[in-house]
């Protein structure tokens, strides 16, 4: 199966593209509530909608086995107005009893989805012919979306990404600050459409697993707004088409499917992100403490001469040319004395400027410069040289190296 | 024959005071209720320290993802006791990398929860579909199967019961020291950190052995639903550790007694567990209103006065 038949085969073409339009709109969305610190908001959400899905499911199954084509209307329509209580009981809890967001969402995530495994309980002994549609919606199935499906995610996609165009100022200004309430409410209430739409594709259960991922690794990536909304599209569009792939392929749900897509592309992201990305921060660590030794070692030698080391530290030093090796000792060569002699110059005048200019007494001033000089710059020894007057002894009258071209 | 068949609401707890007394072996509805009762209370001693150390959501995400855990543990071992085994494995798993996710990787506390959840969560119901063949057991462990339990979940609860009851008896001081001022905590010399694992672990504890009877949400509504309740009317953490298992018996009662009375009028078995969070969500709103019009009331007499 070739790649383009995914977006044009009459059968796949509808799932495909329906799961990427979905999972981009959430991973938009998702945005917004990460930067607010709102992300289970969307779990409690999602699990409200659940009752309203099938109170929607019953009030066809009660008009007759005819209405079945119409169950997405219907569901969608109850699962609106249910996640909208939801969102407004966690609301209601937080403000008239003062109850902390993390129990208020919790409580009504409990008593909302309670509420559908009674419903659920219901649809199967008197709709036992409805309640595998009940089940479809706790996982989700996307295999059976149509082209029907698609004119609703696609409308969906479109306001939403207009809207953030749009709105991209009051935007900003709302995740400083909980100001414009009214750009506010819209967000809620395109949250509430995407939740609700999404139950079709990704299940209620994992449907804010869409929401959370995307917005993961946008923000490991973006340094702002703009970029991080591109990278949540990118990323949630990503994952909805290689979720429904695997789902094609190996028959599992498409929930989970999606949800462990995406999260694939947040650890990935989470670790390689050039600028926050945990491997760099680790490679910029070790090679910090790498130079730190290869410094250290170099100043040993600059002190005593020649000395017996083996080692990666030694070999590195060999390598750049500061180091030759004669048999078992290892000598400066002229490029090693001229390097060493400038950290041994760095370390001496600091430990001068902390003691004539800062005061501190000289037997204390040893250990910050053993750290200093790995870290001082040459425009701030230019300055330090400046500041102490071109010094030729240090606080212990030990000759500082003079400054070389 | 279950003497139960038939009753209604109010006959329920005639029948039951008088079987109460009577000293017969426990039939199915008294199996059920029993067990609901000790994870009642056993969830009723442990959620005040959950919602106030703000771990709720956590205990959400932690009763997801045993999922995982039990299905892995299905897999390899098969018992009960497996299960448990694997349950807890998956717990430990869920907080060591919400923590991972938190320390080394920077995200905040909701993002990691949310992102650690939803990822476990969906490789468990990968394994019970794909590996299991056994859609059934994903929905039981989200839904519970408080309608079918056996004395063997009897024991479980009441074991629970047990050492959740010993432990807060024992230590409440410690625990609420934690849930309350960690730095406190530290200065009075009491170890911050091993004090919030001991309640993490008592959390863990709590919702696996629930959760492999009632289900994963009822769990939850018993941790905070009865709580939110009595802190409606209750100050101190003394008579909240009281009121919270009180009113989550309660609950227990009316759930098991409409749900025996629902089958008897309509002829519909009605999940006892959705049952029973709807009557908590009830016993709030009831409380809750309560609330509402007596400080109304006496705004209105201080004005008038």
């Amino acid at each position: 199966m070739t790649l383009a038949e995914y977006f044009t085969d009459p059968i796949l073409r509808a799932p495909s593209i329906g799961c990427m339009l979905m999972c981009m709109t959430a991973g938009v969305l998702g945005v917004v509530l990460f930067l607010q610190k709102k992300l289970l908001l969307s779990e409690t959400v999602s699990h409200a909608a659940y009752p309203g899905a099938l109170v929607g499911l019953i009030a066809l199954a009660l008009m007759g086995p005819e209405m079945e084509p119409y169950a997405f209307a219907a569901v969608l329509v109850g699962a609106f107005v249910f996640a909208w209580a939801g969102l407004k009981t966690v609301q209601f809890l937080e403000n008239r009893f003062r109850i902390h967001a993390d129990a208020a969402l919790g409580f009504s995530l409990a008593l909302f989805f309670g509420l559908g495994v009674l419903l659920t309980s219901w649809v199967q002994a008197v709709f036992p012919l409805w309640s595998n549609q009940a089940e479809t919606l706790l996982f989700g199935q996307a295999a059976t979306l149509t082209d029907g499906h698609l004119w609703v995610y696609g409308s969906l996609t479109a306001i939403v990404l207009t809207f953030v165009c749009l709105c991209f100022r009051p935007l900003q200004t709302l995740l400083f600050d909980r100001g414009s309430s009214a750009v506010e409410r819209a967000v809620q209430l395109l949250l509430l459409l995407a939740i609700v739409v999404g139950i079709r594709s990704a299940g209620i259960i994992l449907v804010a697993g869409m929401l959370i991922a995307p917005a993961v690794a946008a923000r490991a990536l973006a340094r702002s707004l703009g970029p991080m909304f591109v990278w949540a599209a990118v990323f949630g569009g990503l994952s909805g088409f290689l979720g429904n792939v695997l789902t094609t392929h190996v028959r599992l749900p498409t929930g989970p499917a999606i949800v462990l897509v995406s999260t694939g592309f947040a650890l990935l992201s989470l670790l390689v992100s050039p600028s926050r990305g945990v491997a760099f921060r680790f490679v910029r660590k070790y090679r910090f403490h790498l130079r730190c030794r290869e410094e250290n070692l170099l100043k040993e030698l600059w002190k005593k001469g020649r000395m017996v080391r083996k080692g990666w530290v030694g070999f590195r030093l060999k390598q750049q040319g500061w180091v030759v090796r004669d048999g078992q000792w290892l000598h400066l060569t002229e490029d090693g004395k001229t390097k060493a002699a400038g950290i041994v110059r760095l370390h001496r005048l600091w430990e001068l400027y902390l003691t004539e200019q800062l005061g501190v007494e000289a037997v204390r001033v040893h250990r910050s410069a053993e750290e200093m000089e790995h870290i001082l710059t040459p425009e701030l020894e230019e300055r330090l040289t400046k500041v102490l007057a071109n010094p030729e002894k240090d606080p212990h009258a030990q000759p500082i190296p003079p400054r070389r071209p | 024959m279950n003497p139960y068949s038939g009753v209604g609401f109010f006959e329920f707890f005639g029948v039951l005071l008088q079987r109460l007394f009577s000293g017969s072996s426990l039939v199915s509805d008294e199996v059920q209720l029993a067990v609901l009762c000790c994870s009642a209370v056993a969830c009723g001693l442990v959620g005040p320290f959950v919602v106030l150390k703000k771990m709720a959501l956590f205990a959400n995400a932690l009763s997801h993802t045993t999922l995982l855990g039990v299905a892995c543990a299905f897999l390899l071992v098969g018992t009960t006791g497996g299960l448990l085994l694997g349950a807890l494995v998956s717990a430990l798993l869920t907080a060591a990398i919400t923590e991972l996710l938190g320390r080394v990787f920077r995200l905040s506390a909701d993002a990691s929860i949310g992102l650690v959840f939803s990822a476990l969560f969906a490789l468990g119901i990968v394994v019970v579909t794909v590996w299991l063949r056994n859609a059934h057991l994903g929905v039981e462990a989200v839904l519970g199967h408080a309608d079918a339990l056996q004395r063997s979940d009897l024991t479980l609860a009441v074991t629970l019961l047990g050492f959740n009851s010993v432990f807060v008896l024992v230590f409440h001081r410690q625990l609420a020291l934690v849930a309350f001022d960690e730095n406190l905590a530290r200065t009075l010399g009491f170890s911050a950190v091993v004090w919030r694992v001991a309640l993490f672990f008592l959390t863990a504890l709590t919702c696996i052995t629930a959760f492999r009877s009632v289900g994963v949400l009822v769990v939850l509504a018993l941790l905070i639903g009865p709580y939110l309740t009595a802190r409606l009317f209750c100050q101190r953490l003394g008579q909240l550790l009281l009121w919270t298992p009180v009113l989550g018996i309660t609950a227990c009662l009316i759930a098991v007694a409409a749900s025996r009375s629902l089958l008897s009028t309509t002829g519909v078995p009605l999940s006892t567990a959705g049952i029973l969070s709807v009557v908590i969500g009830l016993q709030f709103a009831v409380a809750a209103t309560l609330k509402t019009l007596s400080t109304r009331r006496k705004i209105c007499d201080t004005k008038i006065g």
